[in-house]
């Protein structure tokens, strides 16, 4: 029994040592700043609208669909790894006792997001609804409670059926997590409790299923390998994590902007970068994900000053982490020996960059129409990228041996 | 006349020396074959010629010039096939081909009309639009292979060509280079695969602890190791019993 505690205390300390690792690089990076920036903009945004915000507007149901929504999205955190499918077999007896400990953790790591949710939304409770403030602070126990659960029934879920048409599973809990929350605001506790009563029932008829079933690692296995893999991405965009392979998509309705480059010799890195860029998703969706956020901002936020300095600094973070990523590469590739200029790589990241900011620019400029200055945003987002390419170090300047 | 040249060439990785004073030479039309166990140099001597180490000291001289003195020339003068392929993830086989050609200078027609032979040559036709994800391990070599002789450089570089494709695709392979020797071009290939070496190489290198143990025809390599009668094979594993007594 003890040797099982010790298997999880071991890999939870691990684990807590990688996350931190790369977390460092999150919280000190740029994009942080970006953040910073962008939590106060909406911030303030929303403290300016809660003061003329209307009685009628439906805050309860607006609140509950989030939160439940959050609440659904329970994935038990295993930490199992592959050779678990051979070496823990003779284990499997006792495995209730590991996975109450891995449940404990998601449980914890999970709630407090589901909570912050809520407590950002207790100003805007307080000024639509007639909810006391004792009343407002018994929805997170109901949060809670409701997060115990689905974390409870996703887990037993997925044991008895592989996790297969887990999404029916999630909406059936997302649903009556919200009616539960949404019940609990408009204070029908009778009901509300009704519906907790509703999900233990339904946990209790999974857990029978659990008991008759041989653990299924190869499910919990594949679920954890995704989910570390969800976090190096996520961290490669602040620091290099070795190893990672970006998945690559076609995104054929692309095709004609290669038709820009024309063919020859001097065209050899930009017909490789412009391919590199559109095709792989990491670059790709970086892209597009800074260029929503900026346009977003330009759309919602109308206090100028803070459209130029959010449009700035993501136009800053997205030249910077574009170039990172495409100059730089420890691994051998074949145009490493390719018979054209050296600086061919650089010049073509570049041209590649422009074309991809100006796209951006349009779009923050399309987003702030009607505001006053409405243009200069658009200006400061191509202006940013010359300048971040031109300053920032040139990540390719190593040595070429592998 | 002397196409590749090795001048007491020692490098390696680190300031500790994998090779030591190489010299060797490749002519005009010869095939040759580099020989040695795992971890001889092989791979580093590979390397050193293709530009991605340099020398710590010697010279390597192709096509009459040095790396430093004009890369242009340098490098238009040979393809390399390494042992492990390399492709791009994100570009379709016609694309690999395409980009080769445009690196090399090698204009639309002559890169149409080589790709068909090519691709017919390998059984690849029906890929073209294919993205190494789909392709495999003898596939991904194959990609390769049709990207070095679609360049149709002075020098092949071919690192251990036989691992991973089927009996087919190495015909093809011995079939091209024979053509292309023919034509006049050089071949150096590493192999581990000795019968293929000995029936195929003008010339062999014995490399052994990062030294040139022997070279010359197969003729030369029996008087050399004093065994009149022997294959390849038992030359190298008369060379590995000599580490042995050493």
């Amino acid at each position: 029994m003890n040797s099982l505690n010790e298997v999880w205390s071991t890999r939870f300390n691990h684990y807590i040592n990688e996350v931190q690792k790369y977390m460092r690089f999150v919280f000190t990076g740029h994009l942080a700043i970006v953040l910073v920036f962008i939590v106060g903009a909406v911030g303030y945004q929303y403290s300016e609208w809660l003061k003329v915000a209307p009685d009628t507007f439906p805050a309860e149901w607006i609140v509950s669909i989030i939160v439940g929504v959050i609440l659904a999205l329970s994935r038990p955190v295993t930490l199992f790894r592959e050779p678990d499918q051979v070496y823990l077999l003779s284990l499997e007896s006792k495995m209730t006792l590991y996975f109450k400990k891995a449940l404990n953790y998601t449980f914890w790591s999970q709630v407090g997001l589901a909570v912050v949710i809520y407590i950002v939304a207790i100003p805007l409770l307080k000024a639509v609804t007639e909810l006391s403030t004792n009343q407002i602070w018994l929805g997170v126990l109901f949060i809670a409670v409701l997060k115990f659960l689905n974390v409870q029934i996703e887990f037993n879920y997925r044991y008895g059926n592989r996790g297969e048409n887990i999404v029916i599973d999630r909406i059936t809990r997302a649903l009556l997590s919200i009616i539960t929350i949404q019940t609990a605001l408009i204070m029908n506790y009778t009901m509300a409790i009704i519906f907790v009563v509703l999900l233990i029932v339904y946990n209790m008829a999974l857990k029978k299923k659990v008991l008759r079933q041989p653990v299924p690692y190869e499910h919990f296995v594949k679920l954890e390998q995704n989910r570390m893999m969800g976090f190096y991405r996520f961290a490669n965009y602040f620091t290099d994590v070795p190893h990672l392979k970006g998945s690559i998509k076609q995104r054929s309705w692309l095709n004609f902007v290669y038709n820009i480059v024309p063919y020859g010799k001097k065209s050899t890195q930009n017909y490789l970068v412009y391919r590199t860029f559109i095709r792989t998703d990491d670059h790709f969706y970086l892209w597009v994900r800074l260029t929503l956020i900026s346009g977003i901002i330009a759309f919602v936020v109308n206090i100028p000053v803070v459209t130029w300095i959010v449009a700035g600094a993501l136009a800053f973070a997205t030249t910077l982490q574009l170039k990172y990523a495409l100059l730089s590469s420890k691994d051998f590739r074949m145009d490493r020996l390719y018979p054209v200029k050296e600086s061919q790589r650089k010049e073509a990241v570049q041209k590649v960059l422009r074309l991809f900011m100006v796209v951006q620019a349009i779009i923050v400029l399309l987003c702030s129409v009607g505001q006053p200055l409405f243009f200069v945003p658009a200006i400061i987002v191509i202006v940013l990228n010359e300048i971040t390419f031109r300053v920032s170090k040139d990540p390719s300047k190593h040595d070429y041996s592998y | 006349m002397t196409l590749l040249q090795l001048s007491d060439v020692t490098g390696g990785y680190t300031r500790k020396p994998v090779i030591k004073d190489l010299n060797f030479s490749i002519g005009e039309g010869e095939l040759v074959g580099l020989i040695g166990l795992n971890g001889a140099g092989k791979s580093t001597t590979i390397k050193h010629i293709i530009g991605t180490l340099l020398p710590q000291k010697g010279e390597i001289r192709l096509n009459g010039v040095t790396l430093s003195e004009d890369i242009d020339q340098y490098r238009t003068s040979f393809s390399y096939i390494p042992e492990t392929p390399v492709l791009y993830d994100e570009l379709t086989l016609k694309e690999h081909l395409e980009l080769t050609a445009m690196a090399y200078g090698i204009d639309e027609h002559t890169l149409k009309s080589r790709s068909e032979a090519l691709l017919k040559e390998f059984r690849m036709e029906k890929r073209l639009n294919w993205f190494p994800s789909h392709f495999s391990k003898g596939m991904r070599q194959k990609v390769m292979i049709m990207c070095a002789f679609l360049v149709n450089p002075k020098l092949y570089i071919i690192d251990e060509p036989f691992v991973g494709l089927d009996p087919l695709g190495i015909q093809s392979l011995l079939d091209q280079m024979d053509e292309k020797k023919k034509d006049g071009a050089s071949i150096l290939m590493s192999t581990h695969i000795l019968s293929t070496a000995e029936k195929h190489c003008d010339r062999i290198i014995l490399l052994h602890e990062g030294r040139v143990r022997a070279q010359g025809t197969m003729d030369d390599l029996r008087k050399s190791f004093n065994m009149p009668t022997a294959t390849l094979d038992d030359l190298y594993i008369a060379m590995t019993k000599e580490q042995d007594h050493e």
